[in-house]
């Protein structure tokens, strides 16, 4: 989402003026970095009301027709299409309400909308509104998976603390994640949420077959894992980043420390981790990184956990490593056979 | 008294990814060469031209049609450009339908065209999220842009708020069966975007999540190309159609619909694409049909998802809604079924260049009524933000 201080179009997207020639079937054509670019002094005319009050008041505001009384939230007009143009008035809007319908959730988004992912967008109808306001949903408990928020889910509207006159300023999380102090509380904020106790999954329960299943995938785990390390492509992948990873499964639990392309396995995990994974069974994992199915897909099915949203973009890039290795591997025994 | 309105020639460019050789105007003027070459007439023949061209961002410029519409020997005619989201190719043949009936020509040309992919997101150096992000433009500017709408997450909202009301419905085996024999039919498609890329339903259920429920196989794709139309009043076409010696398929129904763009009550229920549903009705009713199961035997069915293809199919009343999967489950789109759906592939696998898919659909769905000797076809087009527009077309064979 947009902030204050930032350039309305981030230079990284911006190219230089440049050219190249592609060559299709012996004939060269020309291709030209562009942009069609238009700047705005976008005029919020009757939404004014609206935005300005989610900014200033923390307040949400709806529309009440005087003649049939359907309230639309936001508030799209100033008189009812449905009444012959009845005037409507705007009218406060309580900030807790239902899940219109299942919301979508976007894992892979373009880069307009990266830092904002993994996210819900979906459709809430507050008390009182019979409409309903599109809005992001996101939930404390980890990773944002399908079965957190569905229809009829009961949401609460929380406030960005920074906020700009967009609706972006707000968002929704589900109210049986919070406080009944917190639900009751009109202009609940973002920072009064509390995002670092995430749900870990129980895996307490452990059978001796279980300890054993462990062991092996363990032995095989830090063989990939150093194979990754080793391998020019797959070190590609992680330029530049750094977490540090504790890696829970029943029957043990380690470290895998991503540094700057160098990606490395320890029997002793992390003592404050960047994001905890949970691999219920660690071949789960193992096949993720072996790239036997994606563990994008993995987390989105409920197979594996992290306990930090943003942390998808991480999981993101050990499957493109997994995809390295593997395309690395099938490219040696494609050259030993010539 | 309006007049009878038929197609009597159809064109298509070949369907690519990219075309670095061919801009929108040659592609264009392709599809209009082709076209008039199909009904054996000449162009100054052709009274008024209608264009179908979805995204100014795509082309690169407002007004996109402007330059095409000398370029295709429309010099000094009549010329309209229509855009209604993804449903612009069948928008774009009803309208020539309406005015060729009303008697203001004896001929037109229905154009559509899409040159999406020259977008390119420089901080990935990949065309794809730039095409997202130029599609996300269409999302409501005061609500919802800035929440991160994409073209599949809103098809994604309609499909799992569908999947809320019918939970048994939609069962991913049978999206992925549907996939798969939609990437059989594409075989024999040479315009096709993916006429060799054959999959299995087991690969369509390995196939990567992009957003929840779809797959990465059950996602029409992002494509290049035109289609075209040469439409005509009665009188005309059967002479043409006497010169060509291929019959005349006739548009006898015509039907659209858009529904609010907002849900809620007196809104749009989310949970189903009621354009789509009279849009079919109204289509039928022109065309006289009573019992569209036993009368529509081609559906060319505008699919952006596989799901939304099923649930649009329920819609038109060709399955019951909450059992569309009946569609493989009776076997009424299996091979040999009551139902030939997509013969051309669809958009997932003949591919999707907006403005023109739609009249690809048309050109296919005549195509296969000619071959195949059939009688009945229904054309759709959907499209905009939460699947709110459509638009359908009857085509009957002579
Ligand atoms: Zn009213």
């Amino acid at each position: 989402m947009r902030k204050h201080n930032e350039k309305v179009i981030p230079d990284i997207y911006i190219p230089d003026v440049g050219s190249e020639v592609e060559t299709v079937n012996g004939q060269k054509y020309l291709v030209a970095n562009d942009a069609m670019y238009t700047f705005y002094k976008r005029t919020k005319g009757e939404f004014s009301p609206f935005f300005l009050a989610l900014r200033d008041d923390k307040k949400v505001l709806g529309c009440k027709c005087r003649e049939c009384g359907l309230v639309r939230v936001p508030p799209f007009l100033t008189h009812c299409p449905d009444c012959n143009f009845a005037p409507t008035e705007l009218v406060e809007i309580d900030q807790v309400g239902v899940m219109n319908s299942t919301p979508p959730i976007t894992y892979f988004a373009s880069s307009l909308f990266a830092d904002m992912a993994p996210y819900g967008r979906g459709r809430v109808i507050l008390k009182g509104a019979d409409t309903a306001l599109s809005v992001n949903l996101y939930t404390t408990t980890g990773i944002l998976v399908p079965g957190i928020i569905e229809r009829g889910t009961e949401v609460k509207i929380v406030f960005r603390d920074e906020r700009i006159g967009e609706v972006s300023d707000i968002f929704c999380v589900p109210t049986s994640e919070l406080s009944p102090e917190q639900v009751a509380k009109k202009g609940l904020l973002e920072s009064e949420i509390d995002w670092e106790h995430p749900q870990e999954p129980d895996i307490s329960d452990v059978s001796s077959k279980d300890k054993a299943v462990f062991k092996k995938a363990f032995a095989k785990m830090r063989s990939v894992i150093n194979e990754m390390n080793g391998n020019a492509r797959a070190r590609k992948d992680i330029a530049s980043w750094k977490r540090d990873i504790l890696v829970k499964s029943r029957g043990g639990q380690f470290g895998i420390f991503i540094n700057d392309g160098n990606i490395t396995l320890e029997d002793r995990g992390p003592d404050s981790p960047d994001f905890v994974i949970v691999s219920q069974d660690l071949r789960t994992l193992l096949d993720g990184l072996t790239y036997r199915g994606a563990i994008t897909d993995m987390i989105i099915t409920k197979k594996i956990w992290i306990s930090k949203n943003k942390e998808f973009i991480t999981v993101f890039k050990l499957d493109r490593m997994a995809r390295s290795l593997a395309r690395s591997k099938r490219a040696s025994i494609m050259n030993s056979k010539v | 008294m309006s007049k009878r309105v038929g197609i009597v020639g159809a064109a298509v460019t070949p369907f690519k990814g990219r075309w670095a050789e061919k801009t929108y105007y040659d592609l264009a003027q392709w599809a209009t060469r082709e076209a008039v070459k199909d009904a054996q007439i000449h162009i100054n023949d052709v009274e008024g031209a209608f264009y179908g061209i979805y995204n100014d961002i795509f082309e690169r410029t407002a007004i996109p049609e402007h330059a095409i519409h000398g370029l295709c020997g429309m010099q000094n005619k009549f010329g309209i450009r229509i855009s209604t989201g993804g449903a612009t190719g069948a928008y774009t043949i009803s309208a020539a339908h309406a005015y060729l009936a009303a008697g203001r020509f004896k001929t037109a040309l229905v154009l559509g065209v899409e040159k999406s992919t020259d977008c390119f997101d420089f901080s990935s150096m990949t065309a794809t999220p730039e095409v997202i992000k130029s599609i996300g433009w269409s999302a409501d500017s005061f609500f919802e842009q800035a929440i991160g709408w994409t073209a599949a997450d809103s098809y994604a909202e309609v499909v799992l708020a569908y999947m809320d009301r019918y939970p048994n419905d939609l069962k991913p085996e049978i999206t992925a069966k549907i996939s798969a024999q939609l990437s059989e039919h594409v075989k024999t498609n040479p315009f096709a975007q993916r006429q060799f890329d054959q999959v299995t339903a087991d690969e369509v259920m390995n196939s990567r999540l992009v957003v929840y429920p779809f797959k990465e196989l059950e996602i029409c794709v992002y494509t290049e190309g035109a289609a075209a139309l040469i439409m005509a009043e009665e009188e005309t076409a059967l002479a043409i159609s006497k010169n060509t010696g291929k019959p005349v398929v006739w548009i006898t129904g015509v039907g659209e619909a858009n529904e609010h763009s907002f849900v809620g009550r007196n809104h749009k229920d989310m949970s189903r694409i009621m354009s789509d549903h009279y849009a079919a009705h109204r289509a039928y009713e022109m065309a006289g049909i009573k019992d569209p199961t036993k009368s529509v035997q081609i559906v060319e069915l505008h699919d952006a998802f596989v799901h939304q293809l099923e649930i649009s199919m329920a819609e038109f009343g060709l399955v019951p809604l909450g059992k569309a999967d009946s569609l493989i489950e009776d076997g009424l789109m299996t091979p040999g079924g009551k139902y030939v759906v997509n013969p051309c592939g669809g958009l997932i696998y003949c591919g999707h260049a907006v403005g023109a898919s739609n009249i690809m659909s048309a050109w296919s769905a005549r195509e296969e009524l000619i071959r195949r000797g059939m009688k009945i076809a229904l054309v759709h087009g959907t499209g905009s933000t939460i699947a709110q527009f459509t638009a359908c077309l009857i085509l009957e064979n002579q």
